[in-house]
This record gives C-alpha cells, structure tokens and sequence, in this order.
C-alpha cells in the first residue's frame, strides 16, 4: 500500500487529489493536507469584491467530500520536508502518527530498506491548532500555492496595510464592503479616486487585477456616479494586455491585431486611465507610492484602491537525513519547489520553450512533484525590465487557472502509474510551452449587462522555434469582447464549482 | 503613464454598431456557442 501525500486544495492540489483516488483506488492512500477547511474557486472572487456574489457562493467545505471519496483530510499547513527520511535526524518536539502506508518512528524504512520520507505539518483547524504532525509519504505532491507576500511592499494589503485585496474571500468581502461606502460617498456628490492593480514590481495575476478595474468600472456605471469617479489601473505590465505572458497576436477581421490595442481599445471605450511600468514601492494611507522605468518617483493619491500582492513559496525548510539544511536544494530562492525546468541563468533573447517543465518531478527527489503556483518557473515569460535605480519591473508568469488543473492531473496520472504499473519515471507531460490556455477576463457582470473578454492562446509559453512569427499558433489564439464571455465566465463559474464537488461526470469537465 | 494614456486616446473605439452586437442576445448567444465550442476543443487536443 503506498501513501501519496498532496499539500494544498486548490485548482491544482484538488484536480491531483481526485485523480489520485480515481487510479489508485482503495488500495492506496490519498492524503490532502490544506491549510484551509474550504474549498475557494478563486477566480469567482472579484464578483464577491464588487458584491455581486457573497463568500457561499465561491467556496464549500472540503471535508465531507474527501470524506464520501476515501481521501484523508487534514487541516493543516506543511512547514518542514524530509525529503530522505529523517534516519538520523532530530525530530524535535514533533509528533508522529503512523500510517498504513508508511510506518512512523525515528528511522522508519520502507520496504526497500530506505527511510521513508516524511513532511512536517501544523494543523490549524480549531480543535489541534498548533500541533505538529509528521506524515510519511511515498509520493509527495506540493500544490501549496502562492503565500501572499503583502509585506513585500510597506503599507500594502488590507490586514497591515491601507489597500483592499480579492485575494480570498474574506478579503474580497471586505473590498465589497469598502467599495460599497465609496458609492454611498460619490452618491453624495463627492469625487473620488479609484485606483486598482499591482502592488509591486514582481507579481502575477494581471488578468485578476484587470478584471476588478472593470468590474468596479461597471458597478459604478450601474449605480449612475461613474462620471464622479476617475478609475485608474496601476501595473507592471510594460504594456497593457501584457498579462504576464508577453502579450498576444491575433487574426481578427481580416487583420492581425495585439492584446495590447485590443486592451487599449477597451480602456478607452470605458473611459479607465493607465500607469504602466510601475512599480508600487510603499503605500501611505490615501498614497501609493511608486517608480516607473523611466526613473520617475511618483506619488498618487487614492480614495480607494485595491492592489494585488506579489506571490511567494509557502515558508517551509528541507533537512536531509542527517539533519542538514537542503532548502536550496529542494526549492528556488523564491521558495517554490524546483521540477524539470532548466534554471540556468540565461538573457532573455536566449529562452526557450524547452526550459519550461513537462513532468513536474523534483530533478533530486523523484518521488516529490510540484504543480500550480507551487513550481518554480524557470524564467518570466514577458522581458523582465528593471528602474535605473535597478528596481525590478517584471511580471511573473501567471500558473494557475486552465493551466494548473491540467499539472494535477497529469501528475496524478504518472505517480498511479509508478505505483501501479511499476514505471521508473513520469508517464505523462503537460508543458506549458505546449498547452493552450484559455482565459475569461470579466469586465462587469449581469445576465444582460456584463461582458468580458474571452481569450484562448496556445501555447501559453511562446515558442518562437515553432511559430517563429508569434511565437503561438494564430489558429488557435483568439480574443473576442461582448456580453457572451460574461456567459461563459458565469457558466465556467457553476461547472467548476460541480466538477471540485465530484458531482457525477465531473471528470467529463475539462480541466 | 502619459504615453499610455496617449495610446488609450487613439485606441480604435467601438462603433455604436459594433456596441449593439456586443450586447444582442441573438447573436451574443452564437457567440457564446462558438466561443465554448473553440474552448472545449482546445481543452481536448491540447491537455
């Protein structure tokens, strides 16, 4: 009986967990550790920030399906790998349970005589907050996804800072409610400013920030004080419709356009202002600081803001078994975990779309996977671009939505197949310099007053050797506004939410 | 920030006619076929 052990429930986590139980049946363990008792279909938060959603809407609690599917839950939060056992190491005061699938004392081996590797968690349900557990595991899957780094800027985030966040639903609930005074206050005949974007020069998920900028656009516009409101979208993006992925071309009418004029486009129809190229240095109440890469320091003045913060790996270390610190072994300076990407340092005119991953195996460790957020990129996949002061204007490459289901899945798929049928390495691939993506980016919401704009490109990393002058097959790479995209995203909304339910035939939704 | 804005200014705007398909239920629900139609497609061949 073996034991796979996956960390974290989101897109990624959950799609591997299901999969996972589907192969392996009950023969073998499935273990989901989250630190998080809900599931949250996060792309659904914006409307909870505008308010056209409530926190039920977008998240439901994980145990009782793990529960009806044979999956273990534990409510925890992983902080320490051993990734070679732990033989000869201290454990500290942490406690160890043991499992059917992997026995549990100071030098357990397996059956092949070799430690047996294990992750330390602390449980943050209410009733074991702060217990520290250790789990043996043959396989292990980190689907931890992004800490939200908001001290990464002084003053950003909305727990010690002065900017809303959609980020999860509390926050988002918190920004509705925000957003909601601002109306009453422009309803009274004052002007304000919004502004809404990216909170540092490195973060990811401009398509998330993007998305609130209009749909915030929209809910003033309904509420009839648009025009006592300026709007503005603050980003990294050099330009706009970047989106973290170096922008898009696309065959339209007869013409090849860019994301970037098509975004322009869109911003002018909505009457919404831009500061690109910006890095959000700190934030004052009521001031976001930032420099731009021309070398300017501004300051801008806001009523209300929401501002997304930079992502990093969970904060967790790696010991070997004798005790010695592997962290940098195992995981990137950035904290998330190392797969088969190439890392070397190389100038952005010689990346290829072959450094990106395909397995998601750790290259030291081949029975620990990463996927989602929770790998490390090899590089960004816009032109990184810095300050004259060096400061770093460079969007991350986004890995969640469409993406990082199909990471989970594939990595589910090639671990039962290890486990199964006995396979020395990954059966299946998934490169995102190979797959295409689709993505909905909501500019308002309402059955027949929404809209957004439905964009597919494929792939997802550029790959100039095969399409030498896109870099992305132009039959495959589209963007169209109008009110069925709003359809979609909505309709999107509901299936995703059935299929993480494992409602029947969810494995008919694709990923 | 000026030269986006500036771009923002020339950016192609929307006809009136372009508006109203954007917002017809008959011809946004074919769309709306077609647009999941690509989606689901890619989805297979691609994952």
């Amino acid at each position: 009986m073996a034991r796979v052990v996956v960390l974290g429930a989101g897109v990624s986590g959950h799609t591997a967990a299901l999969y996972l139980k589907k192969r392996l049946g009950k023969r073998h363990e499935v273990v989901v550790v989250s630190p998080n008792s809900n599931y949250n279909w996060i792309p659904s938060n914006i409307w909870v920030g505008v308010g056209k959603m409530t926190t039920a809407d977008v998240v439901f609690p994980l145990a009782p399906i793990y529960r009806k599917r044979g999956i273990t839950f534990i409510q925890a939060k992983a902080t320490t790998l051993w990734p070679e056992g732990d033989a000869d190491a201290g454990v500290g005061s942490a406690k160890k349970t043991q499992s059917a699938g992997a026995k549990a004392s100071k030098g357990v081996t397996g059956e092949l005589g070799l430690p047996v590797p294990a992750v330390d968690v602390e449980h943050t349900s209410a009733e074991r907050a702060g217990e520290v557990e250790r789990l043996r595991y043959d396989y292990l899957v980190n689907a931890t996804g992004p800490m939200l780094n908001f001290g990464a800027t002084p003053g950003l985030g909305p727990d010690n800072g002065f900017t809303a966040s959609v980020c999860t639903p509390a926050h988002a609930t918190a920004a509705s409610a925000e957003l909601k005074e601002l109306i009453a206050q422009l309803e009274a005949g004052e002007t304000k400013r919004v502004v809404i974007g990216v909170g540092h020069g490195t973060c990811t998920c401009e398509g998330a920030a993007f998305e609130y900028a209009f749909n915030v656009e929209h809910q003033l516009r309904e509420a009839g004080v648009r025009e006592r409101a300026e709007v503005i979208y603050l980003t990294n993006e050099n330009e706009l419709g970047d989106f973290g992925v170096g922008g898009m071309q696309f065959e339209q009418n007869g013409f090849r356009t860019t994301s970037q004029l098509w975004t322009e486009s869109l911003f002018r129809e909505r009457g919404v202002k831009a500061i690109t190229g910006a890095a959000v240095t700190t934030v004052e109440k009521g001031v976001i600081h930032y420099d731009q890469l021309d070398g300017t320091h501004n300051d801008l003045e806001y009523d209300f803001a929401m501002l997304l913060p930079p992502f990093k790996g969970a904060a967790w270390t790696a010991y070997s078994a004798k005790g010695e610190d592997i962290t940098s072994t195992v995981f990137a300076p950035s904290g998330f975990l190392k797969v088969d990407a190439d890392y070397t340092g190389r100038p952005f005119e010689e990346w290829t779309a072959k450094d990106w991953p395909r397995t998601y195996q750790n290259p030291t460790y081949g029975n620990v996977f990463a996927v989602g957020i929770a790998f490390a990129p090899p590089h960004q996949i816009s032109r990184p671009r810095a300050t004259p002061d060096g400061l770093a204007v460079a969007p991350s490459p986004p890995r969640t939505g469409m993406p990082s289901g199909t990471m989970g899945k594939v990595v589910a798929h090639s671990i039962a197949d290890m486990i199964l049928k006995g396979a020395t390495a990954p059966t299946h691939s998934a490169s995102m310099a190979e797959m295409a993506a689709a993505c909905v980016a909501s500019a308002g919401h309402g059955i027949r007053t929404g809209t957004a704009a439905a964009m597919t490109m494929s792939p997802v990393v550029p790959d100039w050797e095969r399409y030498p002058e896109t870099g992305r097959n132009l039959k495959e790479t589209f963007g169209e506004i109008g009110l069925a995209g709003h359809w979609v995203k909505r309709m999107l909304h509901t299936l995703f939410m059935y299929k993480a339910k494992v409602k029947p035939g969810w494995r008919m939704i694709p990923e | 920030m000026d030269t986006t804005n500036e771009r923002i200014a020339t950016a192609p705007l929307p006809t009136p006619k372009e508006l109203r398909r954007r917002r017809n239920p008959v011809i946004q629900f074919g769309r709306f076929v077609r647009i999941n139609w690509t989606m689901w497609r890619l989805a297979r061949r691609k994952h």
